[in-house]
């Protein structure tokens, strides 16, 4: 299969993409977005300093028709989702987004009610466009770089007037090793800031349940669940999280989960390893004390 | 002003796994059906913007006659009114089809919202589909609009942070849920009213779906299966946790 990925220079969604373009074929072409080196060793790249998805379906699906791509990859993230609906219309091809599994017969499986269930699809015509879930495929290591040929983006529609990254203090969620997580249990922003103190012992990074997110006690880049961050961590701490299945998929990949709740019937035990059921204001003190005492 | 929002009606999307099942691939049609959450933050979003820029507000949907009762909560929130084009597709492409027969139908709308994905097919794919059919800009992930002598100037929340995003024109919007979006609970004068509000029913259209087969639907088993650690001294808990954790190499 002729595949082109589509996707901003970060090195750990590419090599997602990359894994997911060899399970059906050899290594596919690059479309890289944003400024600096490109990456990894493709048959053909081409970079392009746009980011804002809107701008470039046109100058992408004549790219895709020129070439012949029979398959387009990107991430399932606010890029994918922006150009993956607008370029399956205009190519009349296929649109699967969010999928988690893909084999070499163009069979893929997804995610529906909130990871509740998993469908799977065969797909029959081409091209086709596939958001990729991220977490799901490990990434390939990208070795060297490649002299990307220039693309160039004609009359953008949409323009950026500017851009805030939100300061991460250590390290980054999606990077995290360790992932301490604070729901609506939680009450209230201030309280958040023990979870940030446990994290920084363990080296980890803080996360939220869209329910804090929406109660503005944790900022969105926060949020861990289908529509926030899909991390895969080796421990995610869930504290005062009751476990929807929208944050379990979220979770799916997090090797062991720690639930501490006050409700021993919330659901989040049912994914947790060890769970411990009482006031997080108890127990999280205590375990940072004995984090301490570590040291 | 016009403005389109964009609303479907799913199986409650707050059942736990384990009490979920299904019946043909899709969800028992024992739960209860309700507006999906991030389509209820564009609705809020759309009432915001009504109240702000005196726009009309009208709730486009593509379902069943069923989904009305449910729908007119719209309505009630703020919607001024409703248009259900009938139809049981889950195609993206047969649905953005439909919908673009209602919003014809409405005329000369500014401004098409719709939430960040369904709480049923969890896709996203629907309102990028449409803003090609109707040729329009499509930005997703929007948690703040302002409009400014034809400009609109959005917020759009990705992974790493925000940016400001301006364009001129017709545009679908897909909407996140932010603090300022949350979904207004109506009055119940409001959603008394909004029972007589007539509902505007437009016959669907086939339109070619996806070639895409759909070859079975099943429900992962969740298999983990908790250790409790007791809770009566928090101190060893809490050693006896970091212990099991190193035991078992997770630290």
């Amino acid at each position: 299969m002729k595949t082109l990925i589509i996707e901003k220079i970060e090195p750990k969604r590419i090599g997602e993409l990359v894994t997911v373009g060899r399970i059906l074929g050899e290594t596919p072409d690059l479309l890289a977005l944003g400024e600096g080196e490109v990456p990894g060793t493709y048959p053909r790249a081409y970079q392009c300093p746009e980011t804002i998805a809107a701008n470039l379906v046109d100058g992408v699906a004549d790219l895709i028709q020129r070439d012949g791509y029979q398959v387009v990859l990107l991430s399932a993230t606010t890029l994918g989702s922006e150009i993956a609906g607008r370029l399956g219309a205009r190519l009349k091809a296929p649109v699967l987004s969010e999928v988690i599994e893909v084999k070499p017969d163009m069979t893929v499986k997804r995610p529906l009610y909130g990871g509740k269930a998993v469908a799977e699809y065969k797909i029959q015509g081409n091209p086709v466009i596939l958001t990729i879930r991220r977490k799901y495929f490990e990434p390939a290591p990208l070795e060297g770089t490649t002299a990307a040929a220039v693309f160039n983006v004609e009359s953008p529609s949409v323009v950026l007037l500017s851009e805030e990254q939100v300061q991460t203090q250590g390290v980054r969620l999606e990077d995290a090793e360790i992932i301490v997580s604070g729901g609506r249990g939680m009450g209230s922003a201030d309280n958040f800031e023990v979870l940030r103190e446990m994290a920084g012992l363990l080296r980890g990074a803080v996360g939220a349940s869209r329910g804090a997110v929406d109660e503005g006690w944790a900022s969105q880049t926060m949020q861990v669940g289908q529509t926030g961050n899909i991390v895969a961590p080796a421990v995610y701490f869930a504290v005062g999280i009751s476990g929807a299945s929208q944050h379990l998929a979220g979770i799916a990949n997090a090797k062991c989960v720690v639930a501490v709740n006050k409700d021993e019937e919330a659901n989040i035990f049912k994914r947790a390893r060890f769970g411990v059921v009482c006031d997080y204001h108890k127990f999280i003190p205590a375990l940072i004390q004995a984090l301490r005492e570590e040291q | 002003m016009k403005i389109a929002v964009l609303a479907k009606v799913v199986p409650d999307y707050e059942v736990p796994a384990g009490d979920f099942e299904l019946a043909g691939n899709r969800a028992h049609a024992r739960y209860t059906r309700m507006i999906g959450l991030y389509d209820e933050n564009a609705i809020e979003t759309g009432i915001q913007l009504k109240e702000k820029y005196g726009a009309t507000l009208g709730i486009v949907s593509y379902g069943q006659s069923e989904d009305v009762p449910i729908l007119r909560k719209a309505i009630a929130m703020g919607g001024d009114s409703l248009h259900l084009v009938l139809g049981e597709s889950d195609d993206p492409y047969v649905i953005a089809s439909n919908l673009k027969i209602a919003l014809e139908q409405l005329q000369d709308v500014d401004l098409v919202l719709a939430g960040q994905q369904s709480a049923d097919l969890d896709r996203g794919v629907v309102h990028g589909v449409l803003a090609e059919m109707l040729g329009c800009t499509f930005l997703a992930q929007i948690s703040r609009i302002e409009s400014d002598q034809g400009r609109w100037t959005v917020c759009q929340n990705h992974e790493s942070g925000s940016r400001m995003l301006q364009f001129s024109g017709k545009a679908v919007l897909s909407i996140t849920s932010s603090p300022e979006n949350v979904p207004r609970i109506p009055a119940v004068r409001a959603i008394m009213a909004a029972k007589k509000k007539p509902v505007e029913k437009l016959q669907g259209t086939d339109a070619p779906p996806m070639q895409v087969e759909e070859v079975k639907v099943e429900i992962p088993k969740l298999e983990s299966v908790c250790e409790f650690l007791p809770f009566e001294d928090m101190q060893e808990t809490s050693r006896m946790l970091l212990a099991r954790l190193r035991e078992e190499r997770y630290l």
